[in-house]
């Protein structure tokens, strides 16, 4: 039987590397297309074109994945007996936490507004974000009760909720949704995905902490 | 300006219920009101579009309005639209059997992963883009893996947990697929696709990626492993969501690349999709015959019903494709009802032995009348949508001279009559054991008997329902 399974894998993993090989391997793709509009996307990242103009619709929905992942782990229910330990740093994370948060958070800052020239943008800087607020988790801080019921959910829908409110504004004016102007296409795409960034951060360091913190104070 | 006409339904088809998602996430005490307010605003939305669609015919939306290649193509003909429709119907449905259903602390979490589930649907049916598709694949998944987790039994983790590997393995057979295809052709719009693809072996690995990916998700036998586990220990309404439309979803996915990407697809694989259908079908039956407990006979007719679907394949004629749509719909709301009736049940009796249904025929009525009628239109008896959509099946079937298939046809409505009796003749039974009841809320069951209705209605809507699939001809074009 188990013969039988590592022959077949064997054979598909054959059967796909002869499809690659046979495939060209440099492919035009939808590069042309891409350079072609640079010039009205309001960014000059072509990635940067594509995911916030060109495949915008894409990028929300994906904002909502993440959103959607947040709501799946938490609507598990509290962690409060599994990860509230109260954490005592050694003086080497206290100390590793408070040099390295404030240069992430200005590298995410960096990464979200190079996304527009260079590779970047707001997944990544969101994820560098995360990676703050996962080391300020580690280092025992926590969030302060009074931010944790409606302000927290609101930081996690803005990325999306101005996503579509910006795409729906447009729709008013006899465009579709998510098509912007040109002239605006720039500080929109900065709009959006600065509270992406900002979003998505939260949103990971949140997916960390495993469950509702308002769930858990209770 | 008109504002049926003018109006982007499209876009309010996917927006609607995402602002309801995040509506009730922020609000989760009136969490509730905003679903059900959500609810009645998409089925109005869906009513907004089936009128401009019937007015202006079939319909392409550029999201972002580059178009494709460059951007997002979202397309309805009546294939999208009578998915859209079922979808609005079943939707509405749930929602008001969940507002009674679920406790607070529950329907907290419920809302806004069901009003998220909802727009992952919506955008799925609307979508013409295999990447795009993609996307709203795993924002679907991941919403039904969460409701499946909500009940929170140990059975129902482990069930989720499985469920969520297939659903990403899944994924990733497609995504792999879409790669191959993206690098072969240079676009992801299934309609510049369908003009270009031609024999290859890249797109022969792109078909066997994808079918594989798709087949995975819609659980056709012998892939079905991981259905029955999810489908019974999720909560009743939730049960209701997965059977009656998450696998259709994958399944309609399948559809639309088979008839518009891979339509030189060989026979060979037709067959085999033919040949599995038949397995599921008496495999499925003779499984649900066995199941003591009715969530699992439930799923595992799910499981059964989903191998009909594929006897289109092998048929290849329109006529056999519109008969497996049509069953498609009328199993989407005959299985809606099935799994709220055997929601009410558990909710009454707290638990679901099909052994020690213990007179539920005179405690509630409704429910059981209700899960006769769902019987009826399963089994396939007039006058119910599921006699329309087996009597064009065995007119396919007759056509094609493949007499075989009707033996499979047959053999499966006889083994449904033989399980939705052995239901019923429990519920008329003395048990052993008596048990403690709960009270039904009086909506639960009213509106479970107003789907079931709705299943045997799906009969007398036979015209309609037809014509609305020819729009845009999804599945080529009637020689007449």
């Amino acid at each position: 039987m188990r013969l039988l399974l590592m022959a077949l894998i064997i054979a598909m993993a054959a059967g796909l590397a002869y499809a690659i090989l046979s495939l060209p391997a440099e492919s035009a793709g939808l590069s042309v297309y891409t350079t072609e509009n640079i010039a009205i996307s309001g960014v000059t990242n072509p990635v940067t074109a594509v995911l916030l103009n060109y495949r915008a619709y894409d990028t929300f929905l994906e904002l909502g994945v993440l959103l959607l992942a947040l709501l799946g782990v938490w609507s598990l229910g509290s962690t409060a007996t599994a990860s509230q330990r109260p954490s005592a740093p050694g003086p080497v994370l206290d100390n590793l936490a408070r040099v390295l948060v404030p240069i992430l958070i200005v590298v995410a800052g960096y990464l979200f507004w190079a996304g527009a020239y260079i590779p970047g943008g707001a997944f990544q800087a969101g994820a560098v974000l995360g990676a703050a607020g996962v080391l300020l988790i580690l280092a025992g801080w926590r969030i302060n009760h009074r931010l944790v019921g409606l302000p927290l959910r609101i930081s996690l829908v803005l990325g999306l909720v101005v996503f579509a409110v910006v795409g729906t504004l447009f729709m008013l004016t006899d465009r579709q949704f998510l098509e912007f102007p040109p002239q605006y296409a720039g500080v929109l795409i900065l709009l959006i995905e600065g509270l992406a960034t900002l979003s998505i951060g939260i949103a990971l360091a949140a997916l960390f902490l495993g469950a509702d913190p308002e769930e858990d104070d209770n | 300006m008109n504002l049926i006409f003018d109006t982007h339904w499209v876009m309010m088809l996917i927006l609607l219920p995402l602002f309801g998602a995040v509506a009730c996430f922020l609000w989760s005490r009136q969490a509730v009101t905003l679903g059900l307010i959500t609810a009645v605003s998409v089925l109005l939305s869906v009513i907004a579009l089936t009128l401009q669609v019937l007015e202006q015919g079939t319909l392409r939306y550029a999201v972002g309005g580059w178009g494709a290649p460059l951007g997002i193509d979202l397309y309805v003909d009546g294939l999208s639209l009578l998915m859209l429709i079922v979808t609005a119907v079943v939707g509405v449905a749930i929602s008001v059997y969940s507002s009674a259903y679920f406790k607070p602390g529950k329907a907290k979490h419920y809302w806004p992963l069901w009003m998220f589930l909802w727009a992952a649907l919506n955008s799925l049916f609307l979508s013409a883009d295999i990447f795009n598709l993609y996307v709203t694949l795993e924002l679907m998944g991941l919403a039904a893996v969460a409701l499946v987790a909500l009940s929170g039994s140990a059975s129902a983790l482990a069930a989720a947990m499985r469920y969520l590997l297939i659903s990403l393995l899944g994924s990733l057979f497609y995504l792999m697929g879409v790669a191959l295809l993206y690098h072969a052709y240079g676009t992801v719009d299934i309609a510049l696709l369908a003009q270009q693809v031609e024999s290859s072996p890249a797109v022969w690995a792109a078909i066997g990626l994808m079918v594989t990916g798709l087949l995975l998700k819609i659980a056709l036998f012998p892939l079905h492993f991981w259905l029955p586990a999810a489908h019974s220990s999720a909560p009743a309404p939730v049960s209701a969501l997965l059977s009656a439309l998450v696998v259709k979803a994958s399944f309609y996915i399948l559809l639309r690349l088979w008839l518009d990407v891979f339509p030189e697809a060989n026979l060979a694989l037709s067959y085999l999709l033919g040949l599995l259908g038949a397995s599921a079908i008496i495999w499925g039956g003779i499984q649900a015959l066995y199941q003591t407990r009715l969530k699992l006979l439930i799923a595992y007719s799910t499981v059964m019903q989903i191998g009909y679907l594929f006897l289109a394949f092998p048929l290849a004629s329109i006529i056999g494709w519109k008969a497996v749509f049509y069953l498609l719909l009328s199993h989407a709301i005959a299985k809606t009802a099935m799994f709220m009736a055997a929601g009410n049940i558990l909710f009454y009796g707290g638990h679901d032995q099909i052994a020690d249904l213990d007179r539920v025929a005179q405690r509630l009525p409704i429910t059981l009348t209700a899960f006769g009628l769902a019987g009826i239109s399963l089994m396939g008896l007039p006058p119910s949508g599921g006699f329309i959509a087996k009597w064009l099946l065995l007119e396919a079937i007759i056509l094609s001279g493949q007499w075989w298939w009707a033996i499979i046809l047959i053999a499966g409505g006889l083994l449904t009559g033989a399980y939705v009796f052995k239901v019923i003749g429990f519920a008329f039974t003395q048990a052993e054991v008596p048990h403690e009841p709960r009270m039904v809320p009086k909506r639960m069951e009213w509106v479970t008997l107003t789907v079931a209705v709705l299943a045997i209605m799906l009969g007398f809507m036979a015209p309609q329902l037809l014509a609305l699939m020819d729009l845009g001809a999804p599945f080529g074009e009637t020689m007449s």
